[in-house]
């Protein structure tokens, strides 16, 4: 155990190293990031002053903060892309990453976490600068701080295993590009990132609650601006670690399989 | 000497489909699949003890890299045994990794912007070697291959051969058992090519570790090993003393002439192997190659004149023919 | 040589060479879909909550998102595989082999890369247009629709411009291409017309990134807002854009060639 800890911290210690290294393409690809919310949030805005300062129980300034908080959320949420999988496979740094006497996605989380530690470093004077900008109404209280750190980590670990489960498709096909596009675009709208949660019709909102996407987007934005109750919040956390439980108990079976089907034909 | 590496019938067998081209095979192979047959290995079986350097010869295809892949467990044999260290490869304990290390010849370990100094601390969490054993063992490397300056600098300022020096370094921190190189010196200049196999003959004295070697290199084969194993088209063709290797079938040099005239009849100089263009190709037995070499430039009228040992493919291909024929 | 038969010998060869993959097609279209899917999604739970929005009705506004899919496509096929690979000779220093061919240099690294099946968006973008245009009920005179084929032309000539001139900055920065993300973020923002955003985005989104007159002018020519003056405006807008974005890469091309030796 006391290995593993030890390798999680070298892993994170280089890629923070590593990342920092790129730190003005990392502050590039967030500007760039903040053009989608900025976009949702002038149009919700636009209605709810329409509608006479509210609408869907949100004001522009409730808006700014969830979509301030967003940006966070959004950049938690960037994990290994599935199309990297098949460059792996190709390229042969699978075989290698097998030699090594540690389950690979050890490091791909270690890495992503690493790189993580220098994103939440760099996002707040960005997060300053939009506050500035779009004037949120904040009212955020110690327990919906700390639910909401543990929520963002909870977000990413529970993406790093929906991708990397999506990842793994390539090792039976290559033609995946359907399969993720389709994935992508339902997440898109049953994750919370194009609108509040709240803002969908009843039966998306029944839906999304027994998939694991709101819980990767809207729960940790909500948990911190949405004013829930301590029970809700603590429950948001148990649904968080019963996903990951799953994910991880998922992604082990199909990762055995994996590695057998690898295994036959070779990289 | 206890064996190390002990292999039995090994068999790796692919199903690959075959198709020809134009639409109406095309559509010919939607309904009856027709799948060749590949033999990447076909029943190979030797032992090795612990401390030896052993050379796998063979040309491309041969098998080389599946068999390497096979004892590192990133194949699974379609038939046969085999066992490392007492261990069955195929199912990768942690423990069994540990004991061994794999280098490919053009594969990055090391973290590209980052000096290799970092990425050797992420191999000492990665297979979890005692801080104090890893400072000596890494200090100890760093001076053998006189790395001491390259080891703060970032990996991608490095030349090839330092970055290769590098790898190396790392594949061996945790102080393997078993080395399974493959191809380690490719694309190397021939210094950095000597270094890393001294580098490696040093490992393999002071820890007495097991080598396995597959090269192009005749050179590498004959600087480190005693033992080679010729493979092609899956099969051994010869398993045995480098010295009965060499004095058994590379007793041909090559001569390659540029001449003005190449009419001339060149029997009795040699066997003449090709002719095309200008340039003539002789074989010649190897004691004999400086007396005809000095025949031919006092009778010829001759460009250029090249002496080189007979070529690694031909030599197993003499190999090879000699087997068919017995 | 002449422009056009240059971009014209281009198109044929990456035309030939893409016809191959035709599962790109299948791909793209699919892209397309969901991205589409997405953005009806979205405007519906807009007008789940309201009838207009900054003036514009149910079927303006999917005029608009057709008009954005159409421009996305043009830039995507034509613009931005051109300017990707503008950016990569500059940093590689290959492009010396663009310079020393017999014909305009700007006009060379302009036209040619062509991304065949790119093209699905604009196909995509011209369904979603039928069918707004379809709702709206008015219908279009032919000056209307002479009017929105030359704020096309216009918007998609701004828009080269302004991607010219920035990747020309490779000339002296030398890695841009992060550039490139911001520049596909601020191109989103062009799915909504253009006072929707508040004045001071207004303006950015005008002048810095002109994806007010790519995708709300057209938009405007559909849908019987659009104003002579306006027009004319966007007509001086292009010129202006036209004759900075050469000089830039005139410029550019001097310290490029005087640099490497």
């Amino acid at each position: 155990m006391r290995r593993y800890i030890d390798y999680y911290l070298a892993s994170m210690r280089i890629s923070i190293l590593q990342q920092f290294q790129y730190r003005v393409a990392n502050y590039f690809y967030m500007i760039g990031m903040i053009a989608e919310p900025v976009i949702y949030l002038v149009v919700w805005s636009t209605i709810a002053n329409q509608q006479g300062g509210v609408v869907g129980g949100y004001t522009p300034g409730a808006f700014a903060a969830y979509y301030i908080v967003w940006t966070l959320v959004r950049n938690m949420n960037i994990v290994f892309t599935p199309y990297g999988w098949e460059e792996r496979i190709r390229e042969g740094s699978l075989s290698m990453d097998l030699m090594r006497p540690i389950h690979p996605i050890h490091f791909d989380i270690a890495f992503f976490a690493g790189w993580k530690v220098v994103v939440i470093v760099l996002w707040l004077p960005l997060a300053a600068f939009l506050t500035w900008v779009f004037k949120p109404t904040f009212d955020v209280t110690w327990m919906e701080a700390v639910v909401f750190f543990i929520a963002i980590w909870g977000a990413y670990l529970i993406r790093t295993m929906l991708l990397s489960l999506l990842g793994m498709i390539t090792f039976w096909t290559t033609r995946v590009s359907a399969i993720f596009e389709l994935y992508f675009g339902l997440e898109l709208i049953l994750s919370g990132r194009l609108v509040p949660m709240t803002l969908m019709p009843q039966w998306v909102q029944n839906l999304s609650t027994y998939l694991p996407f709101k819980w990767t987007f809207f729960f940790p934005i909500e948990a911190l601006v949405g004013g829930m109750s301590t029970q809700d919040l603590w429950a948001g956390v148990g649904m968080q670690i019963l996903w990951i439980v799953v994910g991880a108990s998922i992604l082990s079976v199909v990762w055995r399989a994996a590695i057998r089907q690898f295994s036959a034909v070779g990289g | 000497m206890s064996t190390v590496v002990s292999i039995s019938q090994l068999a790796k067998y692919y199903q690959v489909p075959e198709r020809e081209a134009g639409l109406k095979a095309s559509i010919a192979s939607l309904f009856n699949r027709k799948y060749k047959n590949i033999k990447a290995v076909d029943g190979i079986t030797f032992d090795i003890g612990a401390g030896e350097v052993v050379g796998f010869l063979g040309p491309n295809g041969a098998g080389k890299t599946t068999t390497l892949k096979m004892l590192s467990g990133l194949l699974h044999p379609t038939s046969g045994d085999v066992r490392v260290l007492g261990y069955e490869p195929r199912h990768r304990s942690h423990d069994y990794l540990k004991q061994i290390t794999l280098v490919m010849g053009n594969r990055n370990q090391l973290t590209w912007d980052l000096p290799a100094l970092d990425s050797f601390d992420l191999q000492r969490a990665v297979y979890g070697i005692p801080a104090d054993q890893f400072k000596r063992t890494r200090d100890e490397f760093i001076e053998l291959l006189e790395l001491k300056d390259l080891v703060n600098k970032p990996v991608r300022n490095l030349s090839l051969g330092e970055r290769m020096k590098m790898e190396i370094v790392a594949a061996l921190l945790h102080q393997p058992k078993v080395l399974f190189l493959d191809e380690p010196t490719i694309g190397l200049d021939v210094t950095m090519q000597r270094r890393i196999r001294t580098f490696v003959a040093e490992y393999n004295k002071r820890y007495n570790a097991t080598v396995l070697l597959t090269s192009h290199y005749m050179a590498d084969v004959e600087a480190l090993c005693k033992r080679v194993i010729v493979i092609h088209h899956g099969r051994i063709l010869f398993d045995g003393d480098l010295s009965k290797l060499v004095s058994q079938f590379s007793s041909y040099k090559t001569l390659s002439l540029s001449l003005q005239n190449t009419d001339v009849e060149l029997s009795k100089y040699g066997e003449v192997v090709g002719r095309e263009d200008g340039r003539v190709t002789l074989r010649v037995p190897k004691a004999q190659t400086s007396q005809v070499t000095a025949r031919l430039l006092s009778d010829l009228q001759v460009d250029d004149l090249t002496v080189e040992d007979a070529p690694v493919d031909d030599v197993i291909d003499q190999v090879f023919s000699q087997k068919e024929d017995a | 040589m002449n422009p056009f038969k240059l971009a014209w010998i281009y198109l044929r060869i990456g035309v030939m060479n893409e016809l191959q993959y035709r599962v790109n097609f299948f791909i793209q279209l699919l892209q397309t879909s969901v991205a589409l899917a997405t953005g009806l999604i979205g405007l519906s739970l807009v007008f789940g909550q309201v009838d207009k929005l900054a003036g514009w009705t149910r079927a303006e506004l999917l005029a608009v998102m057709g008009v954005h899919i159409l421009m996305g496509g043009v830039i995507r096929s034509a613009i931005q595989p051109n300017m990707e690979r503008l950016m990569n000779d500059v940093l590689n220093g290959t492009l010396d082999f663009a310079l020393t061919k017999p014909a305009d240099a700007q006009t060379l690294v302009s036209v040619r890369e062509f991304r065949f099946w790119q093209l699905t968006d604009v196909l995509v973008g011209l369904v979603v247009i039928g069918v707004a245009v379809n709702q709206l009920q008015t219908g279009m005179d032919a000056l209307q629709v002479l009017a929105f084929i030359a704020a096309l032309i216009m918007g998609a000539v701004m828009l080269y411009c302004v991607w010219l001139m920035v990747t020309s900055i490779a000339f002296w920065v030398i890695r841009v291409s992060e550039i490139v993300n911001l520049f596909e973020g601020l191109y989103a923002a062009g799915r909504w017309p253009v006072s929707v955003y508040p004045d001071w985005l207004r303006t950015g989104l005008t002048f810095l990134v002109p994806v007010a007159f790519a995708v709300t002018v057209p938009a405007e020519a559909m849908t019987n807002r659009l104003t002579g003056e306006t027009m004319l405006f966007a007509f001086g807008l292009t010129l202006l854009f036209a004759i900075l974005a050469r000089a830039v890469w005139l410029i550019g091309l001097r310290s490029y060639s005087g640099a490497s030796a």
